[in-house]
């Protein structure tokens, strides 16, 4: 009953051993993700610093410094007056934002106060954003204080304790701004966002099938080094030398996926780590229908170039038509094309997930399809195997 | 000597010089074609009879009969392509004979393959490793497949990196290792189930005078042990040193059967003649050709 473990053990365990294996395996899924983040990553978020000069060292500058803090794709830089005005100098730096001195004491007393944003020549495309977001987060802080005065104005002799005041405005704020009576939507227009929702999961199908169908091949492998006819001559029977090669193969092909899932979504950030798991789950599935492809190939192939090719030409084939890198559309050739892939029925499923508009428990027939494949390919690839 | 007679081996009950395995001298068989009026004993550990093979038509084994007793070293002899390999593998249950049988300790490697995997081992001609891995995983992981629990496997695979002499080399990986200690593990490999017969296809090939004779005092040792081994090879002086019975194939059919004494003493004095010239003068041709 454990043979068929320590089948999958021994593989993943000479696949640990085989550092130029390692290197690739590792190396291809960061490099496929390097270029979906070139292609599609570096649009999709915005990064910059603001160089902030605090002068006055008093609370409303530090509420303004934290708020900028928080804002997202902005990290807050500190510097000393000398330092801003040196770096300007320099062109180390295109802006800089000066709180001076008194800035929160004519808050707190309800006077006017302002900030200096300093700029060189036009501050920069990224500048003029910084100095917007700086002008926003300022015009909020400056509107609460305007609301508290005005309400601490009406209720003046009513006996409402300051503290309780400050509490209260600070808590609507807040709601108002969670709570906004204008929700923003933003929708891209054009190809990218669609690219990318089809992409990853095409390119993680994809990559689970390279690594699955290589890794079949390794019965091959064995068979040339005599490994195979050496184990044939054990109490393993070839059901559970094939179910232990099964195992490798997912195992290893899981590998390789959690290591590009991990970086599209920590990187791209295309979903919560619930949505990570589906998609991992889901990908175990997609691994287990590959690898039973795979072991189809090693079952049929006679030498390890036909393993190789053959593994290749199955990994293209189903790929291209999948629709993986062009929209097949929901009807015609190049649709119907697309049904008789797997992929077709492992995008569709992530895809689903990713966006948001289906859990795992929504991808039933998707899950029964690939399910199918993986328990049809073992049993093809075990009538196929031939022992010498 | 350069004859191509083929000598009438019908000496396979003469008495022989060396020591002798349990109640061997009734169980031993030789036969060419045809096989069915020849003797047959079922009480051989190991008894083939009437063996054939074809690959794409082309006959690799023709009907080969011979029986080994428990405890004996038979050394199967013949030059490339002559059928030991693929007679073994038939033996050792890889490849369904066309045409039949083989009974390894009383059951049929046919019918019962199971069985006689319990009992046997294979040394393969290739070194059939994971070079990869360090020689202890290996052992432990054959050892695992041959039906040890992970225990017993690692105990195995200490012992038997002892006996083949590399027990302070058991966690360096095999690829680190000479030719000759390679093939020492080989060996260790299949002993991890401590088969009750051992096939041991070429184990001394391109393998360096130490290893060799390291190999060679394990194989006696464990026939003292009260292994049946069945051993093929080129080189004439190991089958002599080694061998209690030998059986001579070429051209897929074994054309004699005996005692390396019993084949000497056909064309001269046993001792001056060595199983090269027996060799040459049953095939017209050197082993080595």
């Amino acid at each position: 009953m454990l043979r068929p473990f320590a089948i999958a053990w021994i593989e993943l365990k000479r696949f640990g051993a085989d550092r130029g294996a390692v290197a690739f395996g590792i190396a291809l899924p960061i490099a496929l993700f390097a270029l979906m983040y070139g292609v599609f990553g570096q649009g999709a978020s915005f990064s910059a610093t603001a160089s902030v000069v605090d002068l006055d060292g008093g609370p409303v500058a530090a509420e303004l410094i934290d708020r900028l803090s928080a804002f997202d794709g902005l990290g807050v830089e500190i510097l000393t007056e000398a330092e801003a005005d040196q770096a300007l100098d320099r062109s180390h730096i295109l802006t800089a934002v000066f709180i001076p001195a008194g800035f929160s004491e004519s808050l707190e007393a309800g006077e006017p106060a302002s900030v200096l944003f300093k700029r060189r020549g036009s501050g920069g495309d990224t500048g003029q954003i910084v100095s917007q977001i700086v002008h926003g987060v300022a015009q909020d802080i400056a509107a609460e204080f305007e609301i508290r005065e005005l309400v601490r104005s009406r209720l003046e002799g009513s006996g409402v304790p300051e503290a309780q005041i400050v509490a209260t405005v600070g808590d609507l704020m807040e709601q108002a701004g969670v709570a906004s009576a204008i929700a923003v939507e933003s929708r891209a227009v054009g190809v990218e966002e669609d690219a990318l929702d089809r992409l990853i999961p095409g390119v993680l199908t994809m990559f689970l099938m390279f690594a699955a169908t290589i890794s079949a091949a390794s019965i091959i492998v064995e068979r040339n080094a005599g490994t195979l006819e050496r184990l044939l001559t054990t109490r393993l029977s070839v059901n559970q030398l094939f179910a232990g090669k099964f195992l490798a193969s997912v195992g290893r092909a899981m590998v390789q996926a959690l290591i590009l899932l991990s970086l599209a979504f920590a990187i791209l950030r295309v979903g919560d780590a619930a949505t990570f798991a589906r998609v991992v789950a889901f990908s175990l599935l997609i691994a287990a229908a590959v690898s039973s492809l795979g072991l189809v190939v090693a079952g049929m192939a006679r030498t390890q170039e036909q393993a190789t090719w053959g593994s290749v030409f199955l990994t293209m084939t189903l790929t291209v038509f999948s629709g993986t890198f062009i929209s097949v559309g929901e009807t015609g050739v190049l649709a119907f094309l697309s049904r008789l892939t797997l992929n077709k029925y492992a995008i569709d499923a992530i895809g689903d997930m990713l966006t948001g508009s289906g859990g795992l428990a929504g991808q039933g027939p998707e899950a029964a399809i690939l399910g199918g494949i993986a328990v049809v390919g073992f049993v093809v690839a075990r009538v196929a195997f031939r022992t010498a | 000597m350069g004859s191509t007679d083929r000598i009438p081996l019908l000496s396979a009950f003469a008495p022989r010089s060396r020591r002798k395995p349990d109640s061997y001298s009734s169980q031993r068989m030789f036969t060419s074609k045809p096989s069915s009026h020849l003797p047959h004993d079922d009480s051989g550990f190991l008894t083939a009879t009437g063996l054939s093979k074809s690959f794409d038509g082309a006959p690799v084994v023709d009907d080969v009969s011979f029986a080994i007793g428990r405890q004996e070293v038979f050394g199967l002899l013949g030059p490339n392509g002559a059928g030991k390999t693929t007679t073994i593998r038939m033996l050792s249950t890889v490849l369904a004979p066309d045409a039949g049988d083989v009974t390894i300790g009383g059951h049929s490697v046919l019918r019962e393959a199971d069985e006689v995997r319990k009992i046997i081992g294979v040394c393969p001609q290739e070194l059939a490793l994971y070079e990869e891995l360090s020689a202890r995983d290996n052992l432990v992981f054959f050892g695992r497949m041959a039906g040890l629990g992970r225990r017993q496997a690692k105990d195995a695979a200490a012992e038997n990196l002892e006996l083949v002499g590399l027990a302070d080399r058991a966690s360096d990986p095999v690829r680190k290792f000479s030719g000759g200690m390679k093939r020492r593990v080989n060996l260790a490999v299949a002993l991890m189930s401590k088969p009750q017969l051992l096939f041991l296809d070429e184990p001394t090939v391109g393998v360096d005078p130490q290893s060799r004779n390291h190999i060679f005092e394990t194989i006696l040792r464990l026939r003292d042990e009260g292994m049946t081994v069945l051993y093929t090879t080129h080189y004439m002086e190991e089958a002599d040193r080694l061998c209690d019975n030998i059986g001579v194939m070429d051209h897929g059919r074994l054309i004699a059967l005996d005692t390396p004494v019993g084949l000497k003493s056909e064309i001269g004095d046993p001792d001056e003649v060595t199983l090269e010239q027996v060799f040459l003068n049953l095939t017209g041709r050197s082993l080595r050709d």
